[in-house]
C-alpha cells in the first residue's frame, strides 16, 4: 500500500496525485512533497548506504544540511548523482535511485566494511597505504578509487544548458523565514530596492514546519501572504529555489537559482542560472541547524532531527513512524512531542536529558527525566531504543534535537570569526562580518519567533538608514516567545557502541577522540585527520558535536577549542552552472577577419590564433597534405604574387601634438625624426630590458601615426601606452584608439605585387619606385574612390605592399585582388605560408620575442637608443645583458639536407655530452624551405654572430633525435634585401 | 570586488586589470648619475604591505582610465580611488 | 569607370528578428567617428562640438542628440563617439571638417557592430550578460563594459529600447551572446 504514513494537513494538494519510482519501486506523491517527504509518506525508511562502512541509512533531516538521504534523480544523461532528497522537489514521473551499493540496497555487498570498522579508524588511509611505495599506483590506488565516491556519474554529456547573470539592489535579504520576511517586507515598503532569496520552494523557513500562529493566522498562511505583498512590488525581487552561496567582497554575493530541477524537463530554458548580486548592504537571515546528539548506533533509519520530524508532520503531512520517541536536551525537542500527539501520532516516550519537569502536556507520551538513548536496534530500519537505565523502549522513529545552532556560515566566508554563546550552547555571528551584512534572527542567535520578526525589521532597519533610505513603521505581528531552555548535552557517554558524530563522513565519538591521542588537536587537523565535516554538508550537523568533544577530551572547553570557519559554497554547486555558456564552440569568444566568408568559399582551412580565425592554407583540389599547398603558396607568392589577410594585426590611431615625442619614448628606437608618409619598423622593450613587442608605425600627417602590434599583443601594447601617457608622461598630448577592426588589410607580396595593385588602387596615385619606395606609406583611394592606406612594407622578404580598406569591404576586396592578380596567377596564402617566408627571410616573431630575449640577443642591439628616454634602454645597458657570448639570433640547416629540423632542440657542441651544463641555445622556429629545398630553422645561440660556419650538434631528447647543424645567416633569401626595394 | 570609479562609480573589478604598486608611476630620471642603481630598484623592488595599499589598476573593459587605488590588503577595503593622470600630475610628472 | 567595384558586408546586416515581446535589429548604416580633446584645447573642441552639433558636449556617461540625429556619446573624459547614419565610407572627413581642426577624429565605423534591442523583456534579456544597474540607467545614458568577454558599450535608447555596440570581428560571438539572453528569458 502507497502512502501507509500519510497522515491529515499539511501544504501539499491532494487534489493531484503524482507517481514517482525509488529504485524502480513505484511509489505515489502530491505537489508540494519533496522526495524526502514523499518517501516518508511511502514508509521507505532506508534510502542509502554511508560512504565508508555502507551502513543502512534513512532521511535525517528535512533541509539542505541532510547528510544521509544522498539519491541519484533522473535517468540517462540527466542522470545527477549525490542530489539530497530532503531538497529535491517531486515531480510526476521522478525516477530516483538510491546509491553507494553494490548489489541491492537491502543487500548491500560492500556492507561487509562495516565489520572491518576496527581497522578502518581515523587515518586509516594515511597509515595503511604508505608501504609498500610501489603497490600504490597499481594496486591500492585503483582499490581505493572504486570504493570511494558515493553517487556514478552518467559519463555523458550534460544535456541541460545552464545561465549567468548580474543583479542589483539596495537590500538583499538571505533567507524568507520570519526573520527575513520581515526584514524584506520593512525595506519594501519603504521602497528600497530589494531582493529576497530563500533556498526552499515555499518561502515560510520554519514557519511552515511549525504551527505557530502569527497575529490572528497560522505562520505559514502569513508567510504566504507577505510573500504576495513582496512579489506584487516593482521594486522587489523574490527569488524563491535560489541559494546564496557565498559572500564575496564589497557586498557582492553569490547566487544558484533552480530553475527547471522541480520540472520533468527543462524545455529549452537554463536549467540553473549562477547570479552575482550586487547589494549595497545584506540583512543575514538564514535561521538555524538542528544538531543530534550522539548516541550508540544514532545512525539507524529512523533516527531523525525533531525539528525534521515536526516539518514532515506539520509541512508535508507525512508521519516518519508510527510509535515515535523524542530524545531531548532542551525545551524545543517537545514541541515535535506536542505536534505529533495533535496529529494523532503515538508519542511513546520523551526522553529528555535534564532533570526536569515537563515542558508541556503530551497526551499519551512517558516522560523520562535525567535519561539518555545509549543503543539502537533494527537491522534496516529503528525497531527499539536502549536508554542508559537499560529499558527497551519500542519505537520505529526517535526524534532527536541537540539544540539548535544559528546559520552562520555566510558571516565566515571573509574570515569572520562565530562567537561562543554560554546560554545558547551554540557559536553566534562574530563583530567581523562581511562589509554591510547585518544578520537577524535565529541565525543571530534570536532564537524566539517574536524575536526573529522585531529584529529582522530592526536590522533592515538600520541597513537602510545606512544607505540614506528610512526604513517603513515596523508592522510586526504577534507571535509567541517560546520556551528555548536548552543545556547542553552532546554525546551520551555510556554508550559502548560506535556513536556517530558526521554521518556523511562516518566518522564516531571514537575518531574524534582518537584524533586528539594522537596529536590532532587543532579543529583544522580534526577535520583534515577524520574528514569530518567534509563533502556535501560540509559538517552542518556534525561539526559542533565533534568540537565538544574534541574540547572534552582535551580538558578544554569549545570556546578555547575554537571554530573551523566556511568557506563558499554554502551548499553544492554543479560545475555546469559554474560554467554558464561557456561550453563547446561557446567557450570564448570568436573573431573573423574581414575576408573569411571568402576564404570559407575558397577552401581556406582555418587556425585559432588567440581569439582569431585565420585562415591557415588554402587546399587546392589534388594536394596530399597541408605542406603540398603551403609549398606552393610559398612558391607562387615568390614567383609572382600572393595576397594574405593581415588584419589581425594590431592597429592602432595615434594622436597629438606630442605623438612623435611619445612614440620615441615607447619605442626603443627612435620615431621623432620619422617623415610624413614613411613607415618605420620599431621594438618595444619591458622597463627591464626584454624585448616584448614589434610592428611598424605609420606617420600619416605631422600629428598622426598608424602603428601595428603584434596579433597576441595588441591589447597589452594599447594598456602599457595608455599607462605610459597617463601614469608616465601625463602632460604629453597624445590620443590612443584602436582601429584594428576597422580596417581590412591584405599583405601583397611577390615580383608581381605592384602590377596588381596598379589595377586596383586609382590612377591618381603615383606608385613607382621612386614615387612610393620601399617604406613609404599614405592615403589613397581603390576602385575609383573608396578611402584606402597603402602601406610598402614586407614580412615575406619580396617587393610587398600592405593596403587596407574599410572592414566593411574587406571581403569584396580580397574578391577584387584575387581577381585583378588573376593574370599573374595570384594566389591567397594562409599562416603557414607566411610563417615560412618570414622564416625564409629571418624576421622574428612570437616564438623568438617569448618573454626571454633581448634586442642584443635579437640582433637588434643597436636599435636601441641611449641617447633619448625611452622605456627599457636603462636596464638593457646592465653588463649581464650586454654579454659578449650573449645567445644571438642566427639561422641554421641541417648539415644533410634530408633532415628535418626540429623546433625546441637545444645546441650542444661537437664532442661535448648533451646535458644542461653545455647547453648552446635552442631552436626556435624551423620550417621547410620550398625555396631553398630543405629544413631551415631560426634559433639563439651563445656567440652566434660570430659563428657562422661552424657546425653544432641539434639535440631533442624529447624526440630521441640528434643531428649536426650549421650556423648560418637568418637571411636564407635576399640578404642583401634587393627584391623588397625592386 | 568592486571599484567606485571617480567618474563612473561603482564597477565590477572584473572590468579591469590590476598591475599592483603604484610607484610603478614613479619612474626614475633617466640621465641621473645613478640612473641604473635607480631603475633597479625601480623595476624590481616593491613594498609588500600588510595594510593600506597604493596599486594601480587599468579601467580596460570601461573609459581606458588607469586607477590608482588604495586598498587595504588585510580587509579588502577600498578608501579611495583616483585617477592616475592627477596622481602623476600632482607627483610633479611631466612629459 | 573603375575596373574593379567594391561592395560593403557589414557583418550584422539583415539582422531584424521578433523574440516574443522583443525585437532585436541591427541598424543600418551607422557610422561613428571618434573625437579626442586636445590636452590644453579642450575648451576649443568643446565650442567645435557646440557650434557643430548645435548641442553641448554631455557629461561622461551621457549622451546628446542633435536636432538632425548626430549622437554625441561621452565615453571617457578626452573622447567621444559621435554616432549618425551614413551609407558612404568618409564618415571620418565629415566629421573632421565639422571640428575644424579642434580636436582629434578616427572613424570607428568599421571597428563596431550595433545592434538594437527592443521591448518590454530587454532588460530582463540583459541582465543575463551585463554586469551594470540598467534599471539605474537613465535614458540617454551610455556605459563602456563587457558582456560574454566582449567589450561592449551599451546605452539606452527608450524606455524599453538598448543600443549596443560591440567589436565588428566577434560580431557572431556577440550576436550568439545577445540571442541567448533574448531565449533564455522568453
Amino acid at each position: 500500500m502507497s502512502q501507509v504514513n500519510r497522515i491529515k494537513g499539511g501544504q501539499i494538494d491532494r487534489s493531484q496525485t503524482w507517481d514517482f519510482t525509488f529504485n524502480s519501486k513505484k511509489m505515489q506523491g502530491h505537489p508540494g512533497d519533496t522526495l524526502a517527504s514523499a518517501l516518508v509518506a511511502n514508509g521507505q525508511k532506508l534510502v542509502g548506504r554511508s560512504f565508508k562502512y555502507h551502513r543502512p541509512r534513512g532521511i535525517f533531516s528535512a533541509g539542505s544540511e541532510e547528510p544521509n538521504a544522498l539519491v541519484q534523480l533522473r535517468k540517462g544523461a540527466h542522470c545527477e548523482p549525490n542530489t539530497r532528497a530532503t531538497v529535491a522537489e517531486l515531480f510526476d514521473g521522478l525516477s530516483a535511485t538510491s546509491q553507494n551499493h553494490r548489489g541491492s540496497l537491502d543487500y548491500d555487498l560492500m556492507a561487509v566494511t562495516d565489520f572491518m570498522s576496527p581497522f578502518l579508524s581515523a587515518g586509516f588511509y594515511y597509515k595503511t597505504f604508505m608501504w609498500p611505495r610501489k603497490f600504490w599506483e597499481k594496486i591500492y590506488e585503483p582499490i581505493i578509487r572504486s570504493s570511494a565516491g558515493l553517487g556514478r556519474l552518467s559519463m555523458e554529456e550534460d544535456p541541460d544548458t545552464y545561465d549567468k547573470g548580474f543583479l542589483h539592489c539596495d537590500l538583499l535579504v538571505i533567507g524568507a523565514g520570519p526573520a527575513g520576511l520581515s526584514a524584506a517586507l520593512s525595506a519594501a515598503r519603504s521602497g528600497a530596492r530589494v531582493i529576497l532569496a530563500d533556498e526552499d520552494f515555499t518561502p515560510g523557513g520554519r514557519l511552515n514546519g511549525e504551527t505557530f500562529e502569527l497575529g490572528n493566522m497560522s505562520g505559514s498562511d502569513w508567510a504566504a501572504l507577505t510573500v504576495a505583498e513582496l512579489s506584487a512590488m516593482d521594486n522587489v525581487r523574490v527569488m524563491t529555489r535560489t541559494t546564496i552561496y557565498g559572500a564575496y567582497d564589497h557586498g557582492t554575493y553569490g547566487a544558484l537559482e533552480r530553475v527547471t530541477d522541480h520540472l520533468a524537463t527543462s524545455g529549452d530554458q537554463p536549467r540553473q542560472i549562477l547570479w552575482r548580486i550586487y547589494s549595497k548592504r545584506a540583512v543575514l537571515a538564514a535561521g538555524a541547524t538542528e544538531r543530534p546528539i550522539a548516541f550508540g548506533n544514532n545512525d539507524r533509519p529512523g533516527v531523525m532531527m525533531a525539528g525534521a520530524v515536526r516539518t514532515y508532520v506539520n509541512r508535508f503531512g507525512a508521519t516518519p513512524g508510527q510509535q515515535v520517541g523524542v530524545f531531548t536536551n532542551n525545551d524545543d525537542g517537545w514541541r515535535t512531542a506536542a505536534d505529533l500527539a495533535a496529529k494523532g501520532v503515538n508519542v511513546i516516550a520523551i526522553i529528555d536529558s535534564r532533570d526536569a519537569p515537563a515542558v508541556c502536556d503530551v497526551p499519551g507520551a512517558r516522560h523520562i527525566r535525567n535519561a539518555a538513548v545509549m543503543d539502537t536496534a533494527g537491522r534496516k530500519g529503528l525497531k527499539s531504543v536502549t536508554l542508559t537505565d537499560g529499558q527497551v523502549i519500542p519505537v520505529d522513529c526517535l526524534a532527536v534535537s541537540g539544540g539548535w545552532n544559528p546559520n552562520v556560515h555566510l558571516t565566515c566566508h571573509q574570515r569572520g570569526r562565530p562567537e561562543w554563546r554560554d546560554d545558547l550552547s551554540a557559536f553566534v555571528p562574530g563583530g567581523d562580518l562581511p562589509v554591510g551584512m547585518a544578520v537577524a534572527g535565529a541565525a543571530n542567535g534570536s532564537m524566539t519567533l517574536a524575536a526573529a520578526l522585531a529584529e529582522g525589521h530592526a536590522q533592515a532597519a538600520a541597513q537602510l538608514k545606512d544607505i540614506g533610505i528610512k526604513a517603513a513603521k515596523a508592522d510586526v505581528p504577534q507571535a509567541e516567545d517560546e520556551p528555548r531552555e536548552c543545556a547542553a548535552f552532546w554525546h551520551v557517554k555510556d554508550s559502548t557502541k560506535r556513536a556517530w558524530v558526521d554521518l556523511q563522513n562516518d566518522v564516531t565519538v571514537k575518531d574524534v577522540k582518537l584524533a586528539n591521542t594522537e596529536g590532532f588537536r587543532s579543529v583544522e587537523l580534526l577535520k583534515r585527520y577524520t574528514t569530518m565535516g567534509m563533502a556535501t554538508d560540509q559538517g552542518k550537523t556534525s561539526n559542533i558535536a565533534g568540537l565538544a568533544i574534541l574540547a572534552e577530551a582535551a580538558g578544554k572547553t569549545i570556546p578555547e577549542v575554537g571554530t573551523t570557519i566556511f568557506r563558499p559554497p554554502y551548499t553544492p554547486i554543479p560545475m555546469g552552472a559554474l560554467g554558464g555558456r561557456a561550453r563547446g564552440k561557446d567557450f570564448r569568444p570568436y573573431r573573423l577577419t574581414p575576408s573569411h566568408k571568402w576564404a570559407e568559399e575558397n577552401g581556406a582551412t582555418f587556425v585559432e590564433v588567440g581569439n582569431w580565425l585565420r585562415s591557415q592554407w588554402f587546399a587546392r583540389p589534388g594536394e596530399k597534405g597541408w605542406r603540398d599547398s603551403v609549398d606552393r603558396e610559398v612558391e607562387m607568392t615568390r614567383g609572382s604574387v600572393g595576397i594574405c589577410d593581415v588584419t589581425t594585426l594590431g592597429k592602432i590611431d595615434v594622436q597629438g601634438k606630442d605623438a612623435a615625442a611619445f612614440l620615441n619614448k615607447v619605442y626603443a628606437n627612435g620615431f621623432a625624426k620619422l617623415d610624413v608618409g614613411k613607415v618605420r619598423y620599431g621594438i618595444m622593450l619591458r622597463e627591464d630590458g626584454i624585448c616584448y613587442d614589434d610592428g611598424t608605425t605609420a606617420r600619416m600627417s605631422e600629428n598622426h601615426f598608424v602603428m601595428t602590434t603584434t596579433t597576441a599583443n595588441a591589447v597589452l601594447v594599447f594598456r602599457r601606452m595608455e599607462f605610459a601617457r597617463q601614469c608616465l608622461w601625463p602632460n604629453m598630448d597624445v590620443h590612443l584608439i584602436s582601429t584594428t577592426d576597422g580596417w581590412a588589410q591584405f599583405a601583397v607580396a611577390g615580383p608581381n605585387a605592384r602590377n596588381l595593385l596598379r589595377k586596383v588602387v586609382d590612377e591618381a596615385h603615383d606608385m613607382s619606385n621612386e614615387a612610393f619606395p620601399f617604406m613609404a606609406c599614405g592615403e589613397v583611394t581603390v576602385c575609383g574612390g573608396m578611402p584606402a592606406r597603402l602601406f610598402r612594407i614586407s614580412f615575406s622578404g619580396e617587393l610587398a605592399y600592405e593596403i587596407a580598406v574599410p572592414a566593411r569591404y574587406g571581403n569584396s576586396m580580397m574578391s577584387v585582388l584575387m581577381q585583378a592578380g588573376a593574370e599573374y596567377d595570384a594566389v591567397p596564402y594562409g599562416t603557414e605560408a607566411l610563417g615560412v617566408m618570414r622564416i625564409e627571410k629571418g624576421h622574428a616573431a612570437g616564438n623568438e620575442l617569448n618573454g626571454q630575449t633581448t634586442a642584443h640577443n635579437l640582433g637588434m642591439g643597436r636599435m636601441v637608443s641611449q641617447k633619448k628616454e625611452c622605456i627599457g634602454n636603462v636596464l638593457s645597458q646592465r653588463p649581464e645583458m650586454q654579454r659578449e657570448d650573449a645567445i644571438k639570433l642566427v639561422g641554421f640547416k641541417p648539415v644533410d639536407p634530408s633532415e628535418t629540423l626540429i623546433a625546441g632542440s637545444h645546441f650542444i657542441n661537437k664532442g661535448a655530452e648533451a646535458n644542461t651544463a653545455n647547453d648552446q641555445g635552442w631552436m626556435t622556429s624551423v620550417a621547410y624551405s620550398p625555396t631553398l629545398g630543405h629544413s631551415i630553422g631560426l634559433g639563439f645561440i651563445k656567440s652566434g654572430d660570430t659563428r657562422k660556419g661552424e657546425i653544432v650538434r641539434a639535440v631533442s631528447p624529447l624526440h630521441g633525435v640528434e643531428m649536426e647543424v650549421e650556423i648560418v645567416s637568418a637571411h636564407f633569401i635576399d640578404p642583401e634585401g634587393e627584391r623588397l626595394r625592386a | 570586488m568592486i571599484i567606485n570609479h571617480p567618474i563612473l562609480g561603482p564597477r565590477d573589478a572584473a572590468e579591469f586589470v590590476c598591475l599592483g604598486d603604484a610607484c610603478m608611476m614613479d619612474r626614475p630620471d633617466w640621465q641621473a648619475d645613478d640612473a641604473l642603481d635607480q631603475f633597479v630598484e625601480y623595476g624590481y623592488l616593491r613594498d609588500n604591505p600588510a595594510g593600506e595599499h597604493q596599486e594601480l589598476w587599468y579601467h580596460e573593459q570601461g573609459d581606458r582610465s588607469w586607477l590608482v587605488l588604495t586598498r587595504n590588503t588585510l580587509t579588502h577595503e577600498i578608501s579611495k580611488v583616483e585617477l592616475a593622470r592627477d596622481v602623476a600630475r600632482a607627483r610633479g610628472r611631466d612629459k | 569607370m573603375p575596373e574593379f567595384t567594391l561592395t560593403s558586408a557589414p557583418p550584422l546586416a539583415g539582422i531584424n528578428k521578433a523574440y516574443g515581446d522583443m525585437h532585436l535589429s541591427a541598424p543600418h548604416d551607422v557610422a561613428i567617428v571618434s573625437i579626442s580633446l586636445p590636452l590644453g584645447g579642450e575648451d576649443a573642441a568643446l565650442s567645435a562640438v557646440k557650434s557643430a552639433y548645435g548641442v553641448a558636449m554631455p557629461a561622461v556617461g551621457k549622451t546628446a542628440t542633435s536636432k538632425s540625429g548626430e549622437t554625441l556619446m561621452r565615453l571617457s573624459t578626452d573622447l567621444a563617439f559621435v554616432v549618425f547614419t551614413r551609407a558612404t565610407p568618409d564618415a571620418e572627413p565629415v566629421v573632421a571638417g565639422k571640428m575644424k581642426g579642434k580636436a582629434y577624429t578616427t572613424d570607428q565605423t568599421d571597428v563596431w557592430c550595433a545592434l538594437q534591442l527592443e521591448g518590454p523583456g530587454a532588460m530582463r534579456a540583459l541582465e543575463r550578460i551585463c554586469p551594470l544597474d540598467l534599471m539605474g540607467f537613465a535614458i540617454g545614458d551610455v556605459a563602456r563594459t563587457a558582456m560574454e568577454h566582449l567589450g561592449t558599450i551599451i546605452m539606452r535608447t527608450d524606455t524599453n529600447g538598448w543600443r549596443l555596440l560591440s567589436a565588428s570581428s566577434s560580431a557572431g560571438s556577440f550576436l550568439h551572446a545577445v540571442e541567448t539572453s533574448i531565449k533564455n528569458v522568453s
